[in-house]
């Protein structure tokens, strides 16, 4: 119960002009006050789906249909209007991908930090803007978002985001769009800052590498599960579920800082409801007759847990 | 077709509506001349400036004409005006959006520049310039027309050609040697096809609102033609002793022109839906 | 030193767009079937008169000659001479353009009162899913004709007289209370169109607002829709709208020709549809030159606003 942030069979569907597909598919989850946790996978996984859900944010033409959501033990898709965004502003704190398009370009950005931590005083919002490691905060609160570089202005929509003290910070993709030498500093500054603070952060990601350095712990999405969450170093060391052991092998640490993890053969799968098997199998190098018949569930093994049938086959394997 | 038609009636209600009112309307003003509404033609059928009667629904005109199939006459010369107008200016319009987007350069500034200056023109004004140029009467109703709905066409197609043609299919063509006609005509057409369409029901209320307005001016239809705008101006004469007459054409005139903008709005709304978000 | 590169390209279109407007409404005066002399003097044309409208015109000159001149002149400020009462058209003009200037303002007004606080309300009953009301109000008002509400108009009110006068015109200096209430009908009458034209904008403009990403980070820091629409959508949504109120605002300065004849209301549209039943050609010509003058001259107005409103704009191409 003291969990900070508790999802448990959690279901959200898409209606789509196509038919339902399932992004989330009796998803669990849990972070605990404080902790850093990476959710790694592939555009599809479900990981952009989830960051939003956490905060109700999905759009219209998304349903949650089954499973709760708890924050602080609040059941975030049965609150009303104002306890929705009493929640969103007291304990939720958002950094979207594209910090441009996160600002609104009409309004100077000083306006939108103070307004962010609820209408506080040139001081606070510049101090606000220093600790988001800007040098000039005079000048960037007079600015509008588009004189601002890319850099500058996730900064700026960090200070957003910790201004008024979260308990959880939401980090989706926060570098991706950034330039590449400045991607590490940007991420650092967002680290202190939720250690100042004392939050939980999830960082969404589908780069292994930015989630092993930033994140203690490291979730691996497929098919819309978590199929593998663990200490980051514990899972990447020793992977027990195959696709986090493609994700490893596709991002040997050779490939170019923002390239997309591909390797992996085929494509993620497009749910249509509940997988009645493993949703990995077609792509799985090790896949039996089982994980075509029988859905795995989340067991515990190795530290970790883990959702595979033959999680302790590509245990052994790993440690070869 | 009837399933068609059904399905939209469940779906929406205002719009399978307006398409039944038009349909109606159309209906009229195709076979008019063939049903037993009354002779438009025979002066002194009855009493001048009769109200609505059994013999005379619609009451009848200062020459004591009939009203009824004054109106049926002022819908099908109004219609036909107005589409034949909007057909030129859909088929001018689309080809040159589409020609400007593929060529770009110098003929893409100059077609923006134009649609920008039409656009900006106000279209009465424009009519009193052609009407003493080629005289009042059909040929200056759909030159004026012609010269307010082209930039619909040209503005919208030629943004829509314009995204088509950074795609990869387009680019695929060109650089397999297709030429520009052909590339337009094959690859581009059908893909703005439904944008033009939109644009056809809204240039079609424009139009009638121009055909009507000018004929309301007295330099639209001329006697002894009769349009919803020409038997408006002759009824407003007679507005506080025949009030129903300016009410009856007035009437027609609007619920075919709503009829036609709520058509185009469902097939805009069907096209390009504007995706909903809520604020909370 | 920026507006300055921003406007330049600008003053250029507009005069490359003055001079081309100029060009056609000279030719397609000098297309009018049976010669301009002919036209103008009508078929009583003595020797002596003709010989006076070839000297003024320079009837005799090529035509680009007879252009060069007629441009020259209007570019001093020349508009010609009514034909009919031999009176200077620009001076009749800027005596009636206050008149039309005042009806369109007024239209102007009510069209924005209404439709925007309608529009707003619409785009959010549109995102709840509703907004039929709306949608039906925007159709219904762009598609009643000027004329037939005008006509129901002077109906209502000449039969049971209300307050307010259908036709007749008082100045605005004599009695200014008198010189409302005659406008009130006639630019609500012009306003109705505006009203829906932009509800329409708006709610449009609104909901594409909703769509963007600040929006959606507006509401992930729990701000209320009220906040989130006054502070992140309204704003946004203006430059579209105020594109589409000055077109509006031109098509009012050219496009009365209706309601003020409807109305009795001595503008310039009544001005140039008299001349042009009297077939005075000479005031036809300056009146649409000048609408056309009046007409570009606001579309660069409305290019300076959007730099006020969306810092980008400037920033982008100047």
């Amino acid at each position: 119960m003291s969990a900070l942030l508790h999802a448990k069979d959690l279901v959200v569907a898409y209606e789509t002009g196509r038919g339902r597909v399932q992004a989330l598919d009796s998803l669990n989850l849990t972070v605990e006050p404080g902790e850093t946790l990476a959710i790694v996978g592939e555009s599809g996984s479900g990981k952009s789906t989830l960051g939003l859900a956490v905060g109700r944010l999905l759009p219209a033409v998304a349903l949650k249909e089954s499973g709760s959501l708890t924050l602080q033990g609040q059941e975030v898709f049965a609150a009303a209007p104002d306890a929705l965004r009493r929640l969103r502003r007291d304990l939720l704190g958002f950094v979207f991908q594209n910090p441009m398009s996160a600002l609104d370009p009409t309004m100077r950005v000083g306006r939108q930090v103070s307004r962010a931590a609820g209408g506080c005083g040139t001081a606070e919002m510049q101090a606000l803007l220093v600790k988001a490691g800007l040098d000039e905060p005079e000048r960037v609160a007079a600015s509008y978002p588009h004189e601002l570089s890319g850099g500058m202005a996730q900064r700026v929509v960090i200070a957003m985001a910790i201004a008024r003290g979260p308990a959880l910070l939401i980090a989706d993709e926060p570098t991706a769009s950034l330039d590449v030498s400045i991607r590490a500093r940007v991420m650092k500054t967002l680290l202190d800052l939720q250690k100042d603070a004392g939050a939980s952060l999830i960082v969404l990601t589908h780069d292994l590498h930015l989630a092993a350095r930033s994140c203690q712990r490291l979730a691996v999405m497929y098919g819309g599960r978590v199929v593998e969450v663990g200490r980051s170093a514990t899972v990447l060391s020793r992977p027990a579920h195959p696709y986090t052991r493609g994700l490893l092998a596709a991002a040997a640490g050779n490939e170019a800082p923002g390239e997309d993890l591909k390797p992996i053969p085929g494509l993620p799968p497009l749910l249509r409801q509940r997988a009645p098997d493993c949703s990995f199998a077609p792509r799985c190098p090790f896949a039996e007759a089982r994980c075509t018949d029988l859905r795995p569930e989340a067991r515990e093994l190795d530290r970790r847990e883990v959702v595979c049938h033959l999680a302790e086959r590509v245990l052994v394997e790993a440690s070869r | 077709m009837v399933a068609a038609l059904t399905s939209l009636w469940r779906r929406d209600r205002l719009s399978a509506l307006a398409f039944a009112i038009l349909a109606l309307l159309v209906f009229l003003g195709v076979f008019g001349p063939w049903l037993p509404l009354g002779d438009a033609t025979q002066v002194a059928a009855g009493p001048r400036l009769s109200p609505p009667t059994w013999a005379f629904p619609m009451g009848t005109d200062e020459l004591g004409r009939s009203f009824l199939p004054r109106v049926v006459e002022g819908i099908r010369y109004t219609f036909l005006l107005a589409t034949v107008a909007v057909i030129i200016t859909a088929i001018l319009g689309t080809l040159l959006g589409m020609l400007a987007a593929t060529v770009g350069g110098f003929l893409d500034m100059v077609v923006a520049r134009v649609a920008d200056v039409l656009f900006a023109f106000p279209a009465l004004l424009a009519g009193l310039l052609v009407a003493a140029v080629v005289g009042p009467g059909a040929a200056s109703v759909i030159t004026v027309i012609c010269i307010a709905t082209l930039p619909l066409f040209m503005r919208v197609v030629r943004s829509a050609s314009l995204s088509l043609a950074e795609r990869g299919f387009v680019i695929a063509a060109q650089v397999a040697g297709a030429t520009t006609w052909r590339v337009i005509l094959r690859h581009i057409l059908p893909n703005v096809m439904s944008v033009a369409i939109i644009q056809i029901t809204y240039a079609l209320s424009i139009a009638m609102i121009i055909e009507s307005a000018l004929s309301f001016l007295g330099l639209g239809a001329q006697p002894p033609r009769a349009s919803l705008g020409s038997l408006l101006q002759v009824s407003s004469v007679y507005l506080t002793i025949a009030p129903w007459l300016v009410g009856f054409a007035g009437l027609t005139l609007s619920l075919a022109i709503v009829c036609v903008n709520l058509l185009g709005d469902s097939l805009r709304d069907a096209v390009e839906p504007l995706p909903g978000r809520t604020l909370t | 030193m920026r507006i300055l590169r921003y406007l330049g390209p600008r003053l250029l279109l507009a005069a490359i767009t003055l001079t081309g407007v100029a060009v056609l409404v000279f030719i397609s005066l000098r297309l009018i079937p049976g010669g301009f002399a002919d036209i103008v003097l009508g078929p009583f044309v003595t020797p002596e008169s003709r010989a006076i409208l070839t000297e003024r015109f320079g009837l005799d000159e090529p035509g680009w000659v007879q252009f060069f001149k007629w441009f020259w002149a209007l570019l001093g400020g020349d508009f010609g001479v009514s034909l009919v009462t031999q009176q200077s058209v620009i001076a009749e003009l800027l005596r009636r353009a206050p008149v039309t200037g005042e009806l369109a303002l007024l239209s102007l007004f009510f069209a924005l009162a209404v439709g925007l606080p309608l529009g707003v309300a619409s785009a959010a009953a549109t995102a709840r899913g509703g907004g039929r009301i709306g949608r039906t109000i925007g159709a219904l008002g762009a598609s009643v004709p000027d004329f037939v509400l005008g006509s129901l108009f002077i109906f209502v009110f000449s039969v049971w007289s209300l307050g307010l006068k259908a036709g007749g015109y008082t100045p605005f200096f004599e009695d200014p209370i008198e010189n409302l209430l005659g406008m009130v009908l006639p630019a609500v009458t012009l306003g109705v169109f505006g009203m829906a034209l932009i509800l329409r904008t708006t709610r449009d403009a609104v909901l594409r607002v909703l769509t963007e990403g600040h929006v959606t980070a507006a509401v992930a820091r729990g701000e209320t829709p009220r906040q989130i629409l006054r502070h992140h959508v309204l704003r946004n949504a203006s430059v579209l709208i105020l594109t589409v109120s000055a077109t509006y605002f031109g098509y009012l300065l050219g496009g009365a020709v209706i309601v003020e004849v409807l109305f009795s209301v001595p503008g310039v549209g009544f001005y140039i549809y008299s001349a042009l039943l009297n077939r005075d050609y000479a005031v036809v010509q300056g009146g649409v030159l000048f609408v056309a003058v009046i007409f570009v001259l606001l579309n660069m107005l409305v290019d300076l606003l959007y730099v006020v409103i969306d810092p980008r704009i400037g920033a982008k191409r100047g």
